[in-house]
Protein backbone atom coordinates (compact mmCIF):
# COMPACT_ATOMS: atom_id res chain seq x y z
CA UNK A 1 0.00 0.00 0.00
CA UNK A 2 1.13 3.43 -0.82
CA UNK A 3 2.86 5.53 2.04
CA UNK A 4 2.30 9.12 2.95
CA UNK A 5 5.26 11.01 4.31
CA UNK A 6 5.52 14.63 5.53
CA UNK A 7 8.82 15.97 6.33
CA UNK A 8 8.22 19.34 8.72
CA UNK A 9 9.72 21.50 11.45
CA UNK A 10 8.60 24.18 13.60
CA UNK A 11 11.00 26.61 12.16
CA UNK A 12 12.85 27.59 9.21
CA UNK A 13 16.67 26.71 8.35
CA UNK A 14 16.53 23.22 10.03
CA UNK A 15 16.96 21.65 6.61
CA UNK A 16 14.07 20.69 5.89
CA UNK A 17 14.38 20.20 1.59
CA UNK A 18 17.35 18.64 1.70
CA UNK A 19 16.11 16.03 3.96
CA UNK A 20 13.56 15.39 1.60
CA UNK A 21 15.08 15.02 -1.31
CA UNK A 22 18.13 13.08 -0.18
CA UNK A 23 15.64 10.77 1.76
CA UNK A 24 13.11 10.14 -1.31
CA UNK A 25 16.29 9.80 -3.10
CA UNK A 26 17.72 6.98 -1.22
CA UNK A 27 14.23 5.50 -1.18
CA UNK A 28 13.86 5.58 -5.12
CA UNK A 29 17.46 4.61 -5.65
CA UNK A 30 16.33 1.05 -4.34
CA UNK A 31 14.08 0.47 -6.59
CA UNK A 32 10.61 2.54 -5.27
CA UNK A 33 7.88 4.93 -7.50
CA UNK A 34 8.78 8.00 -5.69
CA UNK A 35 6.55 11.40 -5.61
CA UNK A 36 7.68 14.62 -3.87
CA UNK A 37 5.30 17.42 -3.62
CA UNK A 38 6.84 20.73 -2.64
CA UNK A 39 4.34 22.42 -0.19
CA UNK A 40 6.04 25.26 0.35
CA UNK A 41 4.50 27.77 -1.79
CA UNK A 42 5.36 30.77 0.45
CA UNK A 43 9.21 29.64 -0.05
CA UNK A 44 9.48 26.72 -2.10
CA UNK A 45 13.21 25.88 -2.85
CA UNK A 46 13.00 22.02 -3.22
CA UNK A 47 13.54 21.69 -7.31
CA UNK A 48 16.96 23.14 -6.89
CA UNK A 49 18.44 19.88 -5.73
CA UNK A 50 16.46 18.16 -8.20
CA UNK A 51 18.05 20.27 -10.80
CA UNK A 52 14.49 21.09 -11.99
CA UNK A 53 15.18 24.32 -14.20
CA UNK A 54 11.70 26.26 -13.08
CA UNK A 55 11.92 28.63 -15.90
CA UNK A 56 11.06 25.29 -18.21
CA UNK A 57 8.46 24.44 -16.40
CA UNK A 58 5.08 25.71 -17.22
CA UNK A 59 3.15 23.75 -14.90
CA UNK A 60 3.14 23.92 -10.86
CA UNK A 61 1.30 22.95 -8.17
CA UNK A 62 -0.22 26.52 -7.92
CA UNK A 63 -1.78 25.68 -11.05
CA UNK A 64 -3.74 22.53 -9.85
CA UNK A 65 -4.33 24.60 -6.97
CA UNK A 66 -5.89 27.42 -9.21
CA UNK A 67 -7.78 24.65 -11.05
CA UNK A 68 -6.47 25.11 -14.13
CA UNK A 69 -4.50 21.56 -14.52
CA UNK A 70 -5.03 18.27 -13.48
CA UNK A 71 -1.95 17.86 -10.63
CA UNK A 72 -0.21 14.60 -12.45
CA UNK A 73 0.05 17.10 -15.19
CA UNK A 74 2.66 19.46 -12.80
CA UNK A 75 4.51 15.87 -11.92
CA UNK A 76 7.98 16.07 -13.16
CA UNK A 77 10.24 12.78 -13.87
CA UNK A 78 12.98 14.08 -12.44
CA UNK A 79 15.27 10.36 -12.09
CA UNK A 80 17.24 10.68 -14.44
CA UNK A 81 18.56 13.81 -12.79
CA UNK A 82 19.46 12.04 -9.43
CA UNK A 83 20.77 8.87 -10.99
CA UNK A 84 17.43 6.76 -10.33
CA UNK A 85 17.18 4.06 -13.03
CA UNK A 86 15.52 0.76 -13.44
CA UNK A 87 12.28 0.25 -11.63
CA UNK A 88 12.51 3.53 -9.69
CA UNK A 89 11.28 6.28 -10.38
CA UNK A 90 11.33 10.50 -9.31
CA UNK A 91 8.62 12.65 -9.76
CA UNK A 92 8.32 16.50 -8.54
CA UNK A 93 5.60 18.55 -7.88
CA UNK A 94 7.56 22.18 -7.72
CA UNK A 95 5.47 25.15 -6.58
CA UNK A 96 6.33 28.35 -8.68
CA UNK A 97 8.78 30.78 -7.35
CA UNK A 98 6.90 33.45 -9.53
CA UNK A 99 6.31 36.41 -7.68
CA UNK A 100 3.16 37.13 -8.82
CA UNK A 101 2.10 33.42 -8.36
CA UNK A 102 3.19 33.32 -4.31
CA UNK A 103 1.50 36.70 -4.16
CA UNK A 104 -1.70 35.00 -5.56
CA UNK A 105 -1.70 32.13 -3.16
CA UNK A 106 -0.96 34.64 -0.48
CA UNK A 107 -3.70 36.63 -1.07
CA UNK A 108 -6.70 34.57 -2.01
CA UNK A 109 -5.72 31.53 -0.50
CA UNK A 110 -6.92 28.11 -1.37
CA UNK A 111 -8.84 24.96 -0.66
CA UNK A 112 -6.89 23.29 1.43
CA UNK A 113 -9.20 20.33 0.74
CA UNK A 114 -7.58 20.25 -3.01
CA UNK A 115 -4.37 19.38 -1.42
CA UNK A 116 -6.18 16.19 0.11
CA UNK A 117 -7.59 15.41 -3.73
CA UNK A 118 -4.59 16.14 -5.12
CA UNK A 119 -2.20 14.18 -3.35
CA UNK A 120 -4.60 11.24 -3.62
CA UNK A 121 -5.35 11.40 -7.50
CA UNK A 122 -1.16 12.14 -7.34
CA UNK A 123 -0.40 8.19 -6.05
CA UNK A 124 -3.03 6.76 -8.02
CA UNK A 125 -2.09 7.86 -11.31
CA UNK A 126 1.71 7.93 -11.13
CA UNK A 127 1.29 4.45 -9.01
CA UNK A 128 3.59 5.84 -6.49
CA UNK A 129 4.75 3.53 -3.67
CA UNK A 130 5.97 6.90 -1.50
CA UNK A 131 5.00 9.84 -0.99
CA UNK A 132 6.92 12.72 0.49
CA UNK A 133 5.69 16.16 1.22
CA UNK A 134 8.06 19.05 1.40
CA UNK A 135 5.67 21.68 3.91
CA UNK A 136 6.42 24.94 4.52
CA UNK A 137 7.97 25.39 8.82
CA UNK A 138 5.17 26.51 11.35
CA UNK A 139 1.86 25.91 12.12
CA UNK A 140 -0.70 26.62 9.23
CA UNK A 141 -3.69 24.90 7.88
CA UNK A 142 -2.28 23.18 4.98
CA UNK A 143 0.42 21.57 7.83
CA UNK A 144 -2.28 19.86 9.78
CA UNK A 145 -3.22 18.60 6.61
CA UNK A 146 -0.27 17.21 5.74
CA UNK A 147 0.01 15.83 9.07
CA UNK A 148 -3.77 14.19 9.16
CA UNK A 149 -2.84 12.35 5.93
CA UNK A 150 0.44 11.08 6.85
CA UNK A 151 1.51 7.67 7.53
CA UNK A 152 4.45 8.54 8.67
CA UNK A 153 4.77 12.50 9.93
CA UNK A 154 8.91 13.14 10.30
CA UNK A 155 9.80 15.95 12.57
CA UNK A 156 13.53 17.56 11.73
CA UNK A 157 14.13 19.94 14.95
CA UNK A 158 17.75 21.22 15.92
CA UNK A 159 19.09 20.75 18.96
CA UNK A 160 18.52 24.21 20.16
CA UNK A 161 15.89 26.03 23.00
CA UNK A 162 13.91 27.47 20.19
CA UNK A 163 13.59 24.21 18.17
CA UNK A 164 12.91 22.52 21.27
CA UNK A 165 9.44 23.94 22.11
CA UNK A 166 8.18 24.59 18.97
CA UNK A 167 8.83 20.74 18.13
CA UNK A 168 6.61 20.23 22.08
CA UNK A 169 3.98 22.17 20.18
CA UNK A 170 3.78 20.37 16.86
CA UNK A 171 3.73 16.76 18.60
CA UNK A 172 0.87 18.37 20.49
CA UNK A 173 -1.04 19.22 17.67
CA UNK A 174 0.12 15.81 15.63
CA UNK A 175 -1.33 13.67 18.49
CA UNK A 176 -4.88 15.51 18.69
CA UNK A 177 -4.34 15.29 14.73
CA UNK A 178 -3.98 11.32 15.52
CA UNK A 179 -0.72 10.71 13.36
CA UNK A 180 -0.23 7.27 13.11
CA UNK A 181 3.68 7.21 13.00
CA UNK A 182 5.66 10.14 14.37
CA UNK A 183 9.34 9.92 13.84
CA UNK A 184 12.12 12.58 15.00
CA UNK A 185 15.24 13.58 13.27
CA UNK A 186 17.58 15.74 14.89
CA UNK A 187 19.73 17.95 12.65
CA UNK A 188 22.82 20.10 12.32
CA UNK A 189 24.26 18.39 15.63
CA UNK A 190 27.64 19.65 16.51
CA UNK A 191 30.76 17.40 15.95
CA UNK A 192 31.37 17.87 19.55
CA UNK A 193 28.03 16.87 21.16
CA UNK A 194 27.07 13.35 22.54
CA UNK A 195 24.71 12.03 19.97
CA UNK A 196 23.62 8.75 21.45
CA UNK A 197 23.14 10.88 24.79
CA UNK A 198 21.44 13.46 22.51
CA UNK A 199 19.03 10.90 20.65
CA UNK A 200 18.54 9.77 23.98
CA UNK A 201 17.49 12.71 25.63
CA UNK A 202 15.27 14.16 22.89
CA UNK A 203 13.66 11.03 22.84
CA UNK A 204 12.80 10.91 26.37
CA UNK A 205 11.78 14.48 26.37
CA UNK A 206 9.59 13.90 23.71
CA UNK A 207 8.67 10.07 24.76
CA UNK A 208 9.10 9.60 19.91
CA UNK A 209 11.17 7.93 18.43
CA UNK A 210 14.63 9.42 16.56
CA UNK A 211 14.90 8.08 13.35
CA UNK A 212 18.07 9.40 12.22
CA UNK A 213 20.93 12.35 14.05
CA UNK A 214 22.66 14.22 11.27
CA UNK A 215 26.05 16.50 11.80
CA UNK A 216 26.32 20.08 11.07
CA UNK A 217 29.51 20.24 9.12
CA UNK A 218 30.88 23.27 6.87
CA UNK A 219 31.87 20.47 4.11
CA UNK A 220 28.26 19.28 4.47
CA UNK A 221 26.82 22.39 3.49
CA UNK A 222 29.03 23.16 0.43
CA UNK A 223 28.48 19.90 -0.80
CA UNK A 224 24.64 19.79 -0.14
CA UNK A 225 24.05 22.72 -1.89
CA UNK A 226 25.14 21.27 -5.24
CA UNK A 227 22.22 18.41 -5.24
CA UNK A 228 21.16 15.09 -4.12
CA UNK A 229 24.60 14.49 -1.39
CA UNK A 230 23.43 11.17 -0.67
CA UNK A 231 24.30 10.41 -4.48
CA UNK A 232 27.01 12.06 -4.73
CA UNK A 233 29.06 10.61 -1.90
CA UNK A 234 26.63 7.25 -1.26
CA UNK A 235 29.54 5.77 1.14
CA UNK A 236 29.40 8.90 3.62
CA UNK A 237 28.36 8.18 6.78
CA UNK A 238 25.77 10.67 6.00
CA UNK A 239 24.34 8.96 3.41
CA UNK A 240 24.12 5.58 5.95
CA UNK A 241 22.31 7.68 8.03
CA UNK A 242 19.68 8.54 5.19
CA UNK A 243 19.04 4.73 4.78
CA UNK A 244 18.65 3.92 8.35
CA UNK A 245 15.60 6.48 8.45
CA UNK A 246 14.19 5.19 4.69
CA UNK A 247 14.44 1.38 6.83
CA UNK A 248 12.11 2.97 9.53
CA UNK A 249 9.85 4.46 7.08
CA UNK A 250 9.46 1.49 5.15
CA UNK A 251 9.06 -0.99 8.48
CA UNK A 252 5.86 1.46 9.16
CA UNK B 1 -10.56 27.77 27.12
CA UNK B 2 -11.20 29.30 23.93
CA UNK B 3 -7.58 28.53 22.71
CA UNK B 4 -8.32 24.40 23.29
CA UNK B 5 -11.74 24.76 21.42
CA UNK B 6 -10.23 26.55 18.48
CA UNK B 7 -8.03 23.72 18.48
CA UNK B 8 -10.35 21.04 18.70
CA UNK B 9 -12.28 22.57 16.01
CA UNK B 10 -9.77 23.15 13.32
CA UNK B 11 -8.23 19.43 14.19
CA UNK B 12 -12.08 18.48 13.45
CA UNK B 13 -12.17 19.83 10.47
CA UNK B 14 -8.89 19.21 9.28
CA UNK B 15 -10.25 15.42 10.21
CA UNK B 16 -13.51 15.65 8.27
CA UNK B 17 -11.31 16.99 5.42
CA UNK B 18 -9.00 13.69 5.27
CA UNK B 19 -11.34 11.19 6.46
CA UNK B 20 -11.51 7.93 4.26
CA UNK B 21 -15.48 9.00 4.67
CA UNK B 22 -14.49 12.20 2.61
CA UNK B 23 -12.46 10.10 0.44
CA UNK B 24 -14.63 8.00 -0.25
CA UNK B 25 -16.85 10.61 -1.29
CA UNK B 26 -14.41 12.23 -3.32
CA UNK B 27 -14.18 8.97 -5.68
CA UNK B 28 -18.24 8.97 -5.52
CA UNK B 29 -17.65 12.79 -7.25
CA UNK B 30 -14.85 11.76 -9.67
CA UNK B 31 -16.84 8.54 -10.53
CA UNK B 32 -20.02 10.73 -11.68
CA UNK B 33 -18.24 13.76 -12.58
CA UNK B 34 -18.07 12.61 -16.16
CA UNK B 35 -21.55 11.20 -16.06
CA UNK B 36 -23.16 13.49 -18.58
CA UNK B 37 -26.75 11.92 -19.16
CA UNK B 38 -29.95 13.99 -18.40
CA UNK B 39 -30.75 17.48 -19.15
CA UNK B 40 -31.25 21.14 -17.00
CA UNK B 41 -35.16 22.04 -16.52
CA UNK B 42 -36.39 24.13 -19.17
CA UNK B 43 -39.84 25.32 -17.93
CA UNK B 44 -38.93 28.39 -17.09
CA UNK B 45 -35.64 30.35 -18.93
CA UNK B 46 -33.95 31.22 -15.89
CA UNK B 47 -33.54 27.28 -14.82
CA UNK B 48 -31.18 26.63 -18.18
CA UNK B 49 -28.19 29.16 -16.96
CA UNK B 50 -27.49 26.32 -14.89
CA UNK B 51 -23.98 24.54 -16.21
CA UNK B 52 -24.73 20.66 -16.72
CA UNK B 53 -20.81 20.55 -15.06
CA UNK B 54 -21.63 21.53 -11.71
CA UNK B 55 -21.86 18.89 -8.80
CA UNK B 56 -21.85 18.72 -5.40
CA UNK B 57 -22.01 16.39 -2.85
CA UNK B 58 -22.51 17.17 1.03
CA UNK B 59 -23.15 14.51 4.19
CA UNK B 60 -23.53 16.04 7.51
CA UNK B 61 -23.72 13.41 10.45
CA UNK B 62 -26.39 13.67 13.23
CA UNK B 63 -22.93 14.87 15.53
CA UNK B 64 -22.74 17.68 13.37
CA UNK B 65 -19.37 16.56 11.42
CA UNK B 66 -19.18 17.87 7.88
CA UNK B 67 -17.69 16.55 4.65
CA UNK B 68 -17.92 17.77 1.49
CA UNK B 69 -16.73 17.44 -2.44
CA UNK B 70 -17.09 19.54 -5.43
CA UNK B 71 -19.64 22.78 -5.80
CA UNK B 72 -20.57 22.93 -2.13
CA UNK B 73 -21.22 26.55 -2.21
CA UNK B 74 -23.02 27.30 -5.73
CA UNK B 75 -26.25 28.65 -5.31
CA UNK B 76 -29.95 26.97 -6.66
CA UNK B 77 -33.39 27.20 -6.08
CA UNK B 78 -34.89 24.64 -3.97
CA UNK B 79 -37.92 24.10 -6.08
CA UNK B 80 -39.72 20.86 -4.97
CA UNK B 81 -37.43 20.30 -2.02
CA UNK B 82 -39.27 23.32 0.14
CA UNK B 83 -42.49 21.42 -0.20
CA UNK B 84 -41.17 18.78 2.90
CA UNK B 85 -40.15 21.50 4.92
CA UNK B 86 -43.11 23.53 4.76
CA UNK B 87 -45.44 20.31 5.34
CA UNK B 88 -43.46 20.42 8.86
CA UNK B 89 -44.49 23.94 9.63
CA UNK B 90 -48.10 23.59 8.61
CA UNK B 91 -48.08 20.43 11.29
CA UNK B 92 -46.28 22.95 13.76
CA UNK B 93 -49.54 25.33 13.00
CA UNK B 94 -52.43 23.07 13.00
CA UNK B 95 -51.34 19.78 14.18
CA UNK B 96 -51.80 16.55 12.20
CA UNK B 97 -55.60 15.76 12.11
CA UNK B 98 -56.33 19.46 10.65
CA UNK B 99 -53.75 19.31 8.08
CA UNK B 100 -54.47 15.85 7.19
CA UNK B 101 -58.09 16.80 6.14
CA UNK B 102 -56.64 19.97 4.11
CA UNK B 103 -53.82 17.37 2.06
CA UNK B 104 -53.57 13.74 2.10
CA UNK B 105 -50.46 11.54 2.27
CA UNK B 106 -50.89 9.36 -0.49
CA UNK B 107 -48.50 8.45 -2.75
CA UNK B 108 -50.35 8.86 -6.88
CA UNK B 109 -47.92 7.57 -9.77
CA UNK B 110 -48.88 10.75 -11.23
CA UNK B 111 -46.41 13.36 -12.29
CA UNK B 112 -45.88 16.56 -9.80
CA UNK B 113 -48.05 19.02 -11.43
CA UNK B 114 -50.72 16.44 -12.31
CA UNK B 115 -54.70 18.22 -12.17
CA UNK B 116 -55.82 15.46 -9.75
CA UNK B 117 -57.64 15.90 -6.44
CA UNK B 118 -59.48 12.41 -4.55
CA UNK B 119 -62.44 12.23 -5.83
CA UNK B 120 -63.91 11.28 -2.27
CA UNK B 121 -62.47 13.73 0.28
CA UNK B 122 -61.16 16.15 -2.52
CA UNK B 123 -57.90 16.85 -1.08
CA UNK B 124 -55.17 16.88 -2.73
CA UNK B 125 -52.94 13.57 -2.63
CA UNK B 126 -49.83 14.31 -0.74
CA UNK B 127 -48.14 17.38 0.08
CA UNK B 128 -45.34 17.01 -2.60
CA UNK B 129 -47.24 17.25 -5.69
CA UNK B 130 -47.55 21.19 -6.30
CA UNK B 131 -51.46 21.14 -5.76
CA UNK B 132 -50.78 19.55 -2.48
CA UNK B 133 -47.59 21.86 -1.84
CA UNK B 134 -50.33 24.59 -2.58
CA UNK B 135 -52.68 23.57 -0.12
CA UNK B 136 -49.39 23.26 2.74
CA UNK B 137 -48.48 26.78 2.04
CA UNK B 138 -52.28 28.09 2.27
CA UNK B 139 -52.01 26.49 5.73
CA UNK B 140 -49.01 28.66 7.17
CA UNK B 141 -50.21 31.03 9.35
CA UNK B 142 -49.19 34.81 9.73
CA UNK B 143 -51.07 38.25 9.83
CA UNK B 144 -50.30 39.37 6.15
CA UNK B 145 -48.28 37.69 3.20
CA UNK B 146 -44.83 39.09 4.21
CA UNK B 147 -45.30 37.98 7.78
CA UNK B 148 -46.17 34.53 6.33
CA UNK B 149 -42.84 34.72 3.71
CA UNK B 150 -41.08 35.40 6.87
CA UNK B 151 -41.98 32.54 9.02
CA UNK B 152 -40.93 30.13 6.04
CA UNK B 153 -37.45 31.97 5.81
CA UNK B 154 -37.11 31.81 9.31
CA UNK B 155 -37.77 28.25 9.28
CA UNK B 156 -35.08 27.26 6.48
CA UNK B 157 -32.55 29.05 8.34
CA UNK B 158 -33.36 27.29 11.67
CA UNK B 159 -32.27 24.24 9.23
CA UNK B 160 -29.66 26.23 7.64
CA UNK B 161 -27.96 27.75 10.13
CA UNK B 162 -28.19 30.95 7.84
CA UNK B 163 -30.42 33.20 5.94
CA UNK B 164 -31.46 33.00 2.53
CA UNK B 165 -32.97 34.63 -0.05
CA UNK B 166 -35.52 34.35 -3.01
CA UNK B 167 -33.87 34.36 -6.23
CA UNK B 168 -36.21 37.47 -7.69
CA UNK B 169 -35.88 36.34 -12.05
CA UNK B 170 -36.92 32.42 -11.03
CA UNK B 171 -39.68 33.76 -8.53
CA UNK B 172 -41.50 35.98 -11.56
CA UNK B 173 -40.61 33.60 -13.97
CA UNK B 174 -42.60 30.65 -12.08
CA UNK B 175 -45.49 33.28 -11.44
CA UNK B 176 -45.68 34.71 -14.68
CA UNK B 177 -45.76 30.92 -16.50
CA UNK B 178 -47.69 29.29 -13.73
CA UNK B 179 -51.23 28.97 -15.12
CA UNK B 180 -51.30 25.36 -14.73
CA UNK B 181 -50.78 26.05 -10.73
CA UNK B 182 -53.29 28.90 -10.31
CA UNK B 183 -55.60 26.75 -12.45
CA UNK B 184 -54.88 23.89 -9.35
CA UNK B 185 -55.96 26.42 -6.85
CA UNK B 186 -58.86 27.86 -8.24
CA UNK B 187 -60.38 23.92 -8.54
CA UNK B 188 -59.22 23.36 -4.98
CA UNK B 189 -61.02 26.50 -3.87
CA UNK B 190 -63.98 25.28 -5.44
CA UNK B 191 -64.09 22.55 -3.04
CA UNK B 192 -63.23 24.62 -0.08
CA UNK B 193 -59.70 23.10 0.29
CA UNK B 194 -57.69 26.62 0.59
CA UNK B 195 -58.22 29.76 1.34
CA UNK B 196 -59.86 32.52 -0.79
CA UNK B 197 -56.68 34.44 -0.97
CA UNK B 198 -55.26 32.88 -4.10
CA UNK B 199 -52.90 34.75 -5.69
CA UNK B 200 -51.24 35.30 -1.85
CA UNK B 201 -50.49 31.85 -1.32
CA UNK B 202 -49.19 31.14 -4.85
CA UNK B 203 -47.19 34.02 -4.56
CA UNK B 204 -45.74 32.43 -1.11
CA UNK B 205 -45.36 29.30 -2.89
CA UNK B 206 -43.34 30.95 -6.13
CA UNK B 207 -41.36 32.38 -3.50
CA UNK B 208 -40.66 29.48 -1.73
CA UNK B 209 -39.77 27.20 -4.84
CA UNK B 210 -37.44 30.22 -5.41
CA UNK B 211 -35.59 30.25 -2.29
CA UNK B 212 -31.20 29.93 -2.74
CA UNK B 213 -29.67 27.15 -1.09
CA UNK B 214 -26.54 24.73 -1.97
CA UNK B 215 -26.01 21.70 -0.90
CA UNK B 216 -24.51 22.10 2.45
CA UNK B 217 -27.98 23.83 3.01
CA UNK B 218 -29.49 20.18 1.66
CA UNK B 219 -26.89 18.14 3.89
CA UNK B 220 -27.98 20.46 6.84
CA UNK B 221 -31.79 20.32 6.18
CA UNK B 222 -31.50 16.34 6.09
CA UNK B 223 -29.30 16.29 9.09
CA UNK B 224 -31.67 17.99 10.99
CA UNK B 225 -34.89 16.05 10.39
CA UNK B 226 -32.19 13.04 10.84
CA UNK B 227 -31.00 13.97 14.40
CA UNK B 228 -35.14 14.30 15.48
CA UNK B 229 -35.47 18.28 14.21
CA UNK B 230 -32.52 19.95 15.99
CA UNK B 231 -29.74 21.27 13.83
CA UNK B 232 -27.01 19.46 14.72
CA UNK B 233 -24.28 22.61 14.65
CA UNK B 234 -26.42 25.01 15.90
CA UNK B 235 -28.00 22.68 17.87
CA UNK B 236 -31.23 24.85 17.04
CA UNK B 237 -34.95 23.22 17.06
CA UNK B 238 -35.87 23.52 13.52
CA UNK B 239 -39.15 21.36 13.93
CA UNK B 240 -41.39 19.96 16.67
CA UNK B 241 -39.82 16.42 17.43
CA UNK B 242 -43.56 15.10 17.14
CA UNK B 243 -43.68 16.23 13.06
CA UNK B 244 -40.23 14.64 11.99
CA UNK B 245 -41.77 11.34 11.13
CA UNK B 246 -44.50 13.04 9.51
CA UNK B 247 -41.92 14.68 6.85
CA UNK B 248 -39.81 11.79 6.70
CA UNK B 249 -42.61 9.35 6.37
CA UNK B 250 -43.95 11.67 2.86
CA UNK B 251 -40.05 11.66 2.00
CA UNK B 252 -40.39 8.28 1.40
CA UNK B 253 -43.70 7.19 -0.57
CA UNK B 254 -43.72 10.80 -2.39
CA UNK B 255 -40.65 13.09 -2.27
CA UNK B 256 -39.02 11.63 -5.57
CA UNK B 257 -42.25 12.65 -7.59
CA UNK B 258 -43.49 9.58 -9.98
CA UNK B 259 -40.29 7.62 -9.18
CA UNK B 260 -40.74 7.51 -5.51
CA UNK B 261 -41.51 3.36 -5.30
CA UNK B 262 -38.39 2.73 -7.08
CA UNK B 263 -36.39 4.80 -5.77
CA UNK B 264 -37.82 3.38 -2.11
CA UNK B 265 -36.59 -0.38 -3.25
CA UNK B 266 -33.82 0.49 -5.07
CA UNK B 267 -32.15 3.32 -2.42
CA UNK B 268 -34.14 3.31 0.38
CA UNK B 269 -33.27 6.81 1.84
CA UNK B 270 -36.29 9.34 2.66
CA UNK B 271 -35.02 11.69 -0.12
CA UNK B 272 -36.64 14.97 -1.55
CA UNK B 273 -35.73 16.38 -5.13
CA UNK B 274 -36.15 19.17 -7.33
CA UNK B 275 -35.81 20.34 -10.60
CA UNK B 276 -33.36 23.08 -9.43
CA UNK B 277 -30.93 19.94 -9.63
CA UNK B 278 -30.94 19.28 -5.77
CA UNK B 279 -31.40 16.23 -3.49
CA UNK B 280 -31.67 16.17 0.08
CA UNK B 281 -31.92 12.63 1.60
CA UNK B 282 -32.36 11.29 5.13
CA UNK B 283 -30.59 8.30 7.11
CA UNK B 284 -32.43 8.82 10.12
CA UNK B 285 -30.37 8.81 13.23
CA UNK B 286 -27.28 8.16 10.91
CA UNK B 287 -27.05 11.50 8.40
CA UNK B 288 -28.12 14.03 5.87
CA UNK B 289 -27.60 14.29 2.18
CA UNK B 290 -27.64 17.45 -0.16
CA UNK B 291 -26.18 16.74 -3.64
CA UNK B 292 -26.69 18.97 -6.46
CA UNK B 293 -26.18 18.39 -9.94
CA UNK B 294 -28.54 20.03 -12.57
CA UNK B 295 -29.21 17.09 -14.87
CA UNK B 296 -32.34 15.76 -14.82
CA UNK B 297 -34.34 12.59 -15.71
CA UNK B 298 -37.23 12.37 -17.24
CA UNK B 299 -39.29 12.53 -13.91
CA UNK B 300 -37.31 15.65 -12.23
CA UNK B 301 -34.68 14.13 -10.65
CA UNK B 302 -30.85 14.79 -10.75
CA UNK B 303 -29.26 12.36 -12.11
CA UNK B 304 -26.24 12.35 -10.33
CA UNK B 305 -27.50 12.74 -7.51
CA UNK B 306 -29.34 9.45 -7.57
CA UNK B 307 -25.81 7.72 -8.41
CA UNK B 308 -24.62 9.22 -5.36
CA UNK B 309 -27.36 8.45 -2.96
CA UNK B 310 -27.92 4.88 -4.70
CA UNK B 311 -24.13 4.04 -3.95
CA UNK B 312 -24.17 5.69 -0.44
CA UNK B 313 -27.05 3.57 0.82
CA UNK B 314 -25.23 0.58 -1.14
CA UNK B 315 -22.27 0.72 0.74
CA UNK B 316 -23.04 2.03 4.32
CA UNK B 317 -26.28 0.09 4.38
CA UNK B 318 -28.39 3.05 4.53
CA UNK B 319 -31.48 1.67 3.44
CA UNK B 320 -34.24 2.31 5.41
CA UNK B 321 -35.19 -1.91 5.48
CA UNK B 322 -31.30 -3.19 5.57
CA UNK B 323 -30.53 -6.24 8.12
CA UNK B 324 -27.57 -6.78 6.26
CA UNK B 325 -23.89 -6.32 7.02
CA UNK B 326 -22.66 -3.37 4.86
CA UNK B 327 -19.35 -3.70 2.97
CA UNK B 328 -18.35 -0.30 4.81
CA UNK B 329 -18.68 0.67 8.31
CA UNK B 330 -20.27 3.99 8.19
CA UNK B 331 -18.92 5.00 11.45
CA UNK B 332 -15.11 3.33 11.18
CA UNK B 333 -14.77 5.09 8.06
CA UNK B 334 -15.74 8.69 9.69
CA UNK B 335 -13.21 7.97 12.26
CA UNK B 336 -10.74 6.52 10.01
CA UNK B 337 -9.85 3.56 11.94
CA UNK B 338 -11.39 1.61 8.38
CA UNK B 339 -10.66 2.51 4.98
CA UNK B 340 -7.34 3.86 4.43
CA UNK B 341 -8.05 4.17 0.56
CA UNK B 342 -4.51 5.21 -0.15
Amino acid sequence: MPKVVSIHSYRGGTGKSNFTANLATTVALQGYRVGVVDTDLPSPGIHNLFSLELEATDKTLNNYLWGDTPIEETAYDVSANVGVENNGKLYLVPSSFQADDIARILKNGYDVKLMNDGFRRLVKELQLDYLFIDTHPGLSKETFLSIAISHVLILILRPDKQDYQGTAVTIDVARQLKVRKMLLVINKVYKTLNRDALKQKVEETYNEKVAGVFPLSEDLVQLASEGVFCVKYPEHPVSEEFHKVAQQIQEV
Amino acid sequence: MSNLGDMQSLASSISAMTSPFRNYLNDLYEKYKSFNDGAIADYIPELTLAKPEWFGICVVTTDGQMFEVGECDQLFTIQSISKAFVFGLALEDHGREYVNSKVGVEPTGEAFNSIVLDEVTNRPYNPMVNAGAIATTDLIKGNNSTERLKRLLEMFKRYTGRDHEINVPVFLSEKSTGNRNRAMSYLMLNFGMVGDKIEDTLDIYFQQCSIMVNARDLAMMSATLANGGVNPVTQERALDERYVQDVISVMLTCGMYDGSGEWLYRIGIPAKSGVGGGITAVAPGKLGVGTFSPLLDAKGNSLRGIKVCEDLSRDFGLHLFNVAKPDRDLAAWIDGSEGDSW
